[in-house]
């Protein structure tokens, strides 16, 4: 059965074969030969078999094709209604269809798969909050995302971002030594202005074991500076462990199960070593949807939870600020209209739509709402992976529209993003549309607001 | 001397002159140069795309690209390298500042020299994290090593540097900068002026400040200036004290013209950079893009403290501008 060199049904479980990946620029080659990677069909209809369960079946009979789902999708809306961008329509025309034809699906029929699965459903789930029936189709997208990966139907960049999961615990190739080491740098470089600022690496029983996203120690550290220092301000006790700090989960995106189960198990890994109280992750998404909400279920928790609690980064500052750990000065505030971006992972699929509103209580002077907003929020246009994969840039960036109306709508400049991947689709946005909008997460604005006790303050 | 350079350029013609004086420094004191350039940016998540610093286009990252990237510089630089062996180039993606300075922690560089890297010519580079602020200003305040800012024509070299210009705001930092300004003096035997100047646009707002009031705080700082440098100076005599009132960057490029400076150093560790209100940036940063001649910026004892000078017990009480 074909099999390319770089595009195949094999997992990416050594460096050289990710390297391999890395050096075919644009990943040319690799969807030259998924022209000609044959379908294992058995290989297919056994999967399905032995994991398409009654939820799913029953979701693809019951569908009574009434349409209800097509406004509640932001891809349907921003393609000027076109049919078949209509949630049910899509995912009944991929995974219903390999369902009927038990898998005897060929190539062609598979990269048809593969392209609606990544750029027309970002697995955002609102079209679930909108089906009379409550047919999820951002599930089940998930789910055929899985069969396309076990067939080698992936999006190059997603075969690369699995990869270094597999390989390096990380979204990127950051190793363990390069993990501690950005650690200490950001602690000396910011000691001067923070006088005491430590970030812990592998304390034993801390109250916080704090958790992040891989591009943070790659391309921008401040980030974890700037946790720090909230940490250092609120006199929390906290930690990072020097293994299992990676957060996210790009193997979720791109449908490699058995990835996302070591993924999540190297975090459960640290919380079991070092014993912290409970877990903070930071401002991210997917990342508190893998590692909080599903992760569990993956590595088989029976409680379903995670070994230790664990909450999301704006659980941690609405917190903090409702004690009186951090305190804002209220000259600070925020004074120009600014607005929240409701992430899909951890607000519809998250349930924290309060706690973000209480935050924007203390923080701002002039917040405006989107509408919609909360859990019937639009995704940011660039979520499940979207964001990153070139071959649907154009999709995306079509994408984007709706969003982008929604933010102008509220007459803000600025926008309060918790989440890197709708931090990043704004901040493309910008590049597309150049607007004049500002995004940001909420440390950077954070730090500028709050008091710093006498004692915490530097002496020069 | 400097045992390390890190030659940090945009490869643009903005950094001509700062590779002139980064090559001409290596061959005085036999440093090894390191030549690095961040030519792109990364963007779209965890895709590999990545935007050129240079063009402003997107590209996906890839080996051959870095290769591409390394053989211009080889060729740009081909005239100030010459017969110098001890030198590399490298060239990554990522924010410019953010790798510059973690090329010179990785490196244990002895001095960065850069251009003056300006807004204007990066505005992506600023955009990435919605941050406002110049790669050579955010450099210049987490580097631990000192900064050599070049954005003019340097027609006399280093070691030709005939008048330093120390300008202090008597801040720790200020006495870093002091160290590397007299540890530089002394070395190629140059002329040391200190300078303070008296912020009074920031320290008396709307209020007018009383001539005799002004007087005695200048006559103030000379003394300052004396307890806190020249008690510290050794078999040292060639230097001179002055203290202006006025705004401090105005009044510290006023001063290097009328004093024939040939460099300025001083410290930026302007705690926060609000992007809001730092558009005009600090007066470190005013004093680079506006001096005609190198500024050196320098925070961090942790490259010039070998002097072993006794540590200065009020070295750390700021006061004025």
């Amino acid at each position: 059965m074909a099999e390319g060199k770089l595009c195949n049904r094999k997992t990416v479980d050594t460096k050289e074969y990710l390297n391999a990946l890395l050096a075919d620029k644009s990943g040319k080659q690799y969807y030259k030969e998924m022209e000609e990677l044959d379908v294992d069909t058995d290989k297919l209809r056994t999967t399905l078999k032995a994991s398409l369960k009654s939820r799913l079946r029953t979701w693809l009979e019951i569908c009574a094709h009434c349409g209800m789902c097509a406004d509640s999708c932001f891809l349907y809306l921003a393609n000027n209604r076109d049919p078949e961008q209509v949630p049910s329509f899509k995912i009944q025309s991929t995974l219903g269809e390999i369902v009927k034809r038990k898998g005897n699906v060929d190539n062609k029929f598979m990269r048809m798969v593969m392209d609606t699965a990544w750029s027309k459903c970002t697995c955002c789930s609102r079209c679930g909050s909108f089906c009379p029936f409550g047919i999820d189709m951002g599930i089940m997208f998930g789910y055929l995302r899985g069969l396309c990966f076990s067939q080698g139907f992936v999006p190059w960049e997603l075969k690369i971002g699995t990869g270094m999961h597999r390989i390096f615990r990380a979204q990127m190739d950051i190793t363990s030594e390069d993990w501690v080491d950005t650690c200490e740098w950001m602690a000396e470089e910011y000691e001067d202005d923070w006088p005491g600022l430590a970030i812990p690496v592998d304390k034993v029983n801390a109250d916080i074991m704090y958790t992040l996203n891989a591009r943070e120690p790659k391309h921008y550290p401040e980030d974890i500076a700037e946790a720090a220092i909230l940490f250092h301000l609120a006199g929390e006790n906290w930690t990072v462990p020097s293994e299992g700090w990676e957060q996210t989960n790009l193997a979720m995106f791109a449908g490699d199960w058995a990835a996302c189960k070591m993924q999540v198990e190297s975090v459960y890994d640290a919380m079991n070593r070092l014993k912290p109280k409970r877990m903070v992750g930071t401002e991210c998404g997917h990342a508190h949807r893998s590692t909080v909400i599903e992760g569990p279920y993956w590595a088989g928790l029976e409680t379903g939870k995670t070994p230790v609690k664990s909450i999301h980064y704006v659980e941690w500052v609405a917190e903090a600020l409702r004690t009186g750990k951090l305190k804002i000065d209220p000259a600070k505030k925020i004074k120009e209209p600014v607005t929240y971006q409701d992430s899909c992972n951890y607000i519809r699929n998250g349930g924290l739509k309060d706690i973000s509103r209480e935050i924007m209580s203390y923080i701002a002077e002039d917040f405006r709402e989107m509408s919609p907003n909360r859990e019937h929020n639009f995704c940011c246009g660039g979520g499940g992976g979207f964001n990153g994969i070139g071959r649907y840039r154009q999709q995306r960036n079509a994408g984007l529209q709706i969003k982008r109306q929604q933010i102008l709508d509220t007459g803000a400049k600025l926008v309060i993003s918790p989440c890197h991947n709708c931090w990043d689709a704004i901040r493309d946005m910008e590049e597309v549309f150049k607007d004049g909008i500002r995004w940001s997460f909420l440390k950077p604005l954070l730090i500028n607001m709050v008091e710093v006790p006498e004692h915490l303050k530097p002496e020069d | 001397m400097f045992e390390k350079i890190l030659f940090a350029t945009t490869a643009t013609p903005a950094c001509d002159h700062a590779a002139h004086v980064a090559f001409d420094l290596a061959k005085k004191y036999n440093s090894s140069l390191h030549l690095f350039h961040v030519f792109g940016l990364p963007s779209h998540g965890f895709g590999q795309q990545v935007t050129d610093v240079r063009t402003g286009k997107a590209d996906d990252y890839g080996t051959r690209y870095v290769e591409a990237i390394k053989k211009e510089l080889q060729e740009m630089y081909a005239d100030e390298i010459g017969d110098n062996s001890d030198y590399q180039i490298e060239s990554v993606i990522g924010v410019p500042h953010r790798e510059v300075l973690r090329m010179a922690r990785k490196e244990n560089a002895d001095l960065i020299v850069m251009g003056a890297h300006s807004r204007q010519e990066e505005p992506g580079a600023t955009r990435y994290r919605s941050v406002v602020g110049s790669t050579m200003q955010r450099v210049a305040k987490g580097a631990r090593c000192p900064v050599l800012i070049v954005s003019r024509p340097c027609t006399t070299c280093l070691w030709y540097f005939s008048n330093i210009i120390f300008g202090t705001d008597f801040s720790k930092a200020s006495y870093s900068a002091f160290l590397f300004a007299y540890q530089l003096a002394k070395e190629i035997g140059s002329k040391l002026w200190l300078f303070h100047a008296l912020d009074i646009s920031a320290m008396h707002a709307g209020k007018t400040l009383e001539q005799d009031e002004i007087e005695a705080q200048i006559a103030k700082a000379k003394q300052k200036i004396k307890d806190t440098y020249v008690s510290q100076m050794t078999d040292y005599d060639n230097y001179e004290i002055d203290v202006l009132e006025g705004i401090p960057y105005v009044e510290i490029l006023k001063y290097a013209r009328a004093k024939n400076g040939d460099l300025i150093v001083m410290s930026h560790h302007t705690r926060e950079v609000d992007p809001e209100q730092a558009l005009l940036g600090s007066t470190v940063e005013q004093v680079v893009l506006r001096a005609s001649c190198p500024v050196a910026s320098v925070n961090r004892p942790d490259k010039v403290a070998d002097l072993k000078l006794t540590p200065q017990a009020d070295a750390t009480e700021s006061e004025g501008g």
